[in-house]
């Protein structure tokens, strides 16, 4: 019914005529990887917009038409096709008895964890992180325009948290008329319907879209009562309005609302006796978004932003079938950032400078009241172009007072060369830093079904007398040593990265060497006492040493103008400072876990970190014939053997059953598109249905779906005209 | 997860049988490593499980007011028996050393259960808790040198502590696994 329907309906809405042919990116065009390489602008490596081909620090960039090519409407599922970025769970992990991480999956970048990688929205930065983690199921996919990766220590422009990289997500444009309808259908009834709308009138642009996702969830072990994914609803809009008050003055604007609701339904204990508990989980983020732009003279323009954004997160249950509330819990954060960017580019220097202010505000059922956080920042970046363009160097810094630590100060350097037009060698290094987080310094947790204590360093000293004057601590518990001020130290990094990049007519290939030193990582520990119930008190500090270092490759091959393959390849080594010492010394012992024999740990058993694979692949076919419309995307990504958790009694990974082995997830999705306008694509996701409940439970298992997608857009060079 | 208890615990338990024919043997001078296992309470509203090495088997509760037992568990918490614990000598030390390599006990430097907060073994310092799977693992190369409630001396090493399978999401009870030597003579050799 939607085919002959679809079309009247988006006539008669919006008027267009059906003949249109400048289609977005969907509709596969012959010479899409010519143009695509010429037109490429990357705008987060240097916080404005650069020719990939000029920029000097490793940067990736997923087009809408990769997006599209995949036909899944989730974020991970794209991301985790990149060489070098994993899908990981949250360390915090799962609970007992293969029950769901409540904390969801985030993007392992560089060997570090989810925390460490910065996610922007249009520049801007997504908040309501659980435990370190942005669900990454918060984002639709419908209507973004790129994905821009930059890796590496980018504090010197983006602050904290963007200590292995940054991941900007771009969003369309008011630029042009388009429309387009998506509609989703996947297993486990999963629907995804989206919409979106743009059009310029005269000196105004719009731009709307609208999607809403829903599924049944999937249940991996039947054993166990309750789901392993419950089923959800979601729904994300977004409106941009861009406005032209003269050639030197533009306005835009943008609102982003997020919402979804997900079903609670699990076993508990209830006075001793198994119960089942049911409730909700709602999730709304909001978000605003105002720029001014000032183009003062052709080389001089300033930005003035102002960012508001407010997440909240409440889930309840209650006891089957009676209004008895068991659990709840509350998240409620918000920022607004107002900045002021100068930017001048010249023929041979390109000046960046900006200061901004974060106000940052929580309140949480899990923390001791409301906090609020201040932190002022001021950026700069000069770049030069020697010898004609084939020297590019990069030097910049930033500056962060936040008000509970000292300033902290991110320089960074980078270097370009490109003798030809074919090869560019580049060389980066720069300072990273992550402030300590909110749960670090004000949590106040208290596990009702266990019975332990996780505290904040701030909140530690008046928990714990407070706790002894009710009583609730060991008997006689010296709290003296934890009554002094706590204060946690941002942790640091610094990063290097050297990279070779060869663009020829069928051959692509690339290849960089990193590393990353990290220090003052911030890791739980327990206090020497405990709870009067005799359970353990944790709170935080800043203890950890670790490196990561690694090789990435990328090579794509153009067999003829439709076909072309890639692989990319990425080894890495992640290690625990500490731990390597602890051997050097014989100091740390293993027990094997048949024999209960215990003995030293040898360096060749350490495997590294948890949850960091050595070896992770992925090979992709792409046929795409603009002439028919028939576009194939098949790709098979490989995660390696990684630690999973300590079974042997020294917290590293070093015994094959402390491992989960190497899997591969394979993909596949046909498309065609007809009459300029339609497409349909089908396809598969993990065709070789790879699940493993136990330690990972966010992978479904094969997941079929089908997409049907109507798009057009007026030709009319109205915005074109206009930026004359 | 499930099977995997159940599996260690098997072995465990044929591990013990194949142990306890030895005890058969009643001449009192060479040490013997011995592997036991026992069942321990993970709510702290429920008793201490009592040992005692000695008699290589759990003390019931009625005698933790006695000089029955040495050691005792609930969760994490291991009492010894004295002080503020109960009526007898019993004292411990730590110690990181592989068990084979502690071959005497010291004669002094034991560590006791002075108050009820201040007891010998601390919480904590003998495992590693891992949140992602909820597990205690104890720490590799520690081993625990006990001075008995009767004044003999014992060294003892933990193996494992494995979650008794249960239903629900609240554990009940935790099986612990360790080996032990005890030395019934007046010697402080292993």
């Amino acid at each position: 019914m939607t085919k002959t329907l679809l079309p009247a309906i988006i006539t008669l809405l919006f008027g267009f005529n059906a003949t249109a042919q400048d289609l977005p990116g969907y509709v596969p065009d012959s010479n899409f990887n010519k143009e695509q390489q010429l037109a490429e602008v990357i705008i987060t490596a240097n916080r404005s917009e650069r020719k990939m081909g000029n920029v000097a620090v490793p940067v990736q960039l997923i087009s809408q038409k990769t997006i599209r090519q995949t036909g899944s409407l989730r974020l991970q599922d794209i991301l985790q096709e990149q060489t070098g970025l994993v899908i990981v769970n949250s360390s915090l992990g799962s609970a007992l008895n293969g029950y769901p991480n409540p904390f969801g999956q985030g993007v392992q970048m560089l060997g570090l964890d989810p925390a460490y990688t910065l996610i922007l929205i249009d520049g801007e930065p997504l908040i309501g992180r659980n435990g370190g983690i942005l669900k990454l199921g918060r984002l639709g996919t419908g209507n973004i325009r790129q994905i821009e990766i930059v890796k590496g220590p980018s504090s010197s422009l983006y602050g904290s948290e963007a200590m292995a990289g940054v991941i900007n997500i771009i969003t369309q444009s008011p630029l042009k008329a388009t429309a387009e309808v998506q509609i989703h259908r996947a297993t486990n009834n999963t629907w995804g319907t989206g919409l979106s709308y743009g059009n310029r009138f005269n000196k105004t642009g719009i731009q709307l879209f609208i999607n809403r996702y829903s599924s049944s969830g999937y249940d991996l072990d039947k054993t166990i009562y309750g789901k392993t994914v419950d089923p959800f609803r979601e729904w994300n809009g977004q409106l941009k309005v861009a406005h032209d008050f003269s050639n030197k003055l533009q306005l835009l604007a943008s609102l982003r609302q997020f919402d979804s609701k997900q079903n609670n339904d699990y076993q508990i204990l209830w006075q001793n006796q198994p119960a089942v508990a049911k409730g909700y989980t709602k999730e709304k983020d909001q978000s605003a978004f105002v720029q001014l732009r000032w183009q003062v003279k052709p080389e001089h323009r300033f930005y003035f932003r102002t960012f508001y954004d407010h997440y909240r997160n409440n889930s309840f249950v209650n006891l089957d079938k009676t209004t008895t509330r068991f659990d709840e819990t509350s998240f409620d954060q918000s920022i607004l950032k107002p900045e002021l960017q100068f930017e001048s580019k010249h023929k041979t220097n390109n000046y960046v400078a900006g200061a901004g202010a974060y106000f940052e505000m929580i309140d949480a059922s899990r923390y001791a009241g409301k906090r609020n956080l201040t932190t002022l920042y001021a950026f700069t970046q000069k770049e030069w172009s020697l010898l004609h363009d084939k020297f590019t160097l990069i030097a910049g810094g930033r500056i962060d007072k936040r008000s509970d630590f000292a300033a902290k100060i991110s320089p960074r350097i980078a270097v370009a060369f490109k003798p030809g037009s074919k090869w560019k060698f580049t060389a980066s290094s720069g300072w990273g830093f992550k402030a300590p987080d909110f749960r670090h310094l004000y949590l106040s947790f208290y596990n009702s079904q266990i019975g332990y204590s996780l505290i904040g360093a701030k909140e530690l000293s008046s928990q714990l007398q407070q706790l002894q004057q009710q009583g609730l601590l060991q008997p006689g518990a010296d709290i003296n040593p934890y009554l002094k001020e706590n204060d946690l130290k941002p942790e640091t990094s610094f990063g290097s990265h050297i990279g070779a990049k060869f663009n020829g007519d069928k051959w692509n290939m690339e290849a960089g060497l990193f590393r990353n030193d990290i220090q003052n990582l911030i890791e739980s520990f327990s206090l020497t006492f405990n709870r009067s119930n005799g359970q353990p008190i944790f709170s935080y500090h800043n203890i950890g040493k670790v490196y990561t270092r690694g090789v990435e490759l990328n090579i794509k091959y153009r067999l003829v103008k439709t076909i072309s393959f890639s692989a990319g390849y990425q080894f890495l080594d992640a290690k625990d400072k500490d731990v390597l010492k602890k051997i050097d010394e014989g100091k740390l012992y293993k027990r094997d876990l048949n024999t209960y024999v215990t003995s030293p740990v040898k360096h060749s058993d350490y495997f590294g970190l948890f949850n960091r694979s050595k070896h992770t692949a992925n090979f992709k076919v792409e046929y795409n014939d603009g002439k028919t419309g028939w576009n194939i995307y098949a790709r098979a990504v490989y995660r390696g053997q990684f630690g999973f958790t300590d079974l042997n009694g020294n917290n590293i990974a070093d015994d094959p059953a402390e491992m989960v082995s190497g899997f591969w997830m394979t993909n596949f999705a046909v498309s065609k598109s007809f009459l300029h306008c339609f497409s349909t694509q089908c396809g598969v996701e993990n065709l070789l249905n790879y699940t493993n409940p136990a330690r990972l439970s966010n992978i479904a298992g094969r997941l079929f779906f089908i997409n049907l997608n109507y798009s057009l857009a007026n030709n009319n060079n109205k915005h074109k005209q206009h930026q004359k | 997860m499930k099977n995997k208890i159940i599996y260690a615990a098997a072995i465990i338990a044929s591990v013990f049988a194949a142990c306890s024919k030895d005890n058969t043997v009643v001449t009192p001078l060479p040490t013997t490593v011995k592997t036991k296992s026992i069942t321990v309470n993970f709510s702290s509203a429920t008793p201490f499980t009592f040992f005692s090495f000695k008699d290589t088997a759990v003390v019931a509760n009625s005698d933790s007011a006695t000089t029955k037992w040495d050691f005792a568990l609930r969760l994490t918490t291991f009492l010894v028996n004295s002080n503020a614990s109960g009526p007898g000598n019993a004292g411990v030390i730590l110690q990181d050393a592989l068990y084979d390599n502690v071959t005497a006990a010291p004669t002094s430097g034991y560590a006791y259960d002075t108050t009820s907060s201040q007891r010998a073994i601390k919480d904590g310092s003998w495992y590693d808790y891992n949140p992602a799977t909820h597990a205690f693992v104890p720490k590799a190369g520690k081993t625990f040198i006990f001075k008995t409630a009767d004044g003999h001396y014992a060294k003892m090493e933990l193996l494992s502590v494995n979650y008794e399978p249960f239903t629900g999401p609240v554990p009940q009870r935790l099986i612990y696994n360790f080996r032990y030597t005890y030395q019934p003579n007046n010697d402080t050799k292993f």
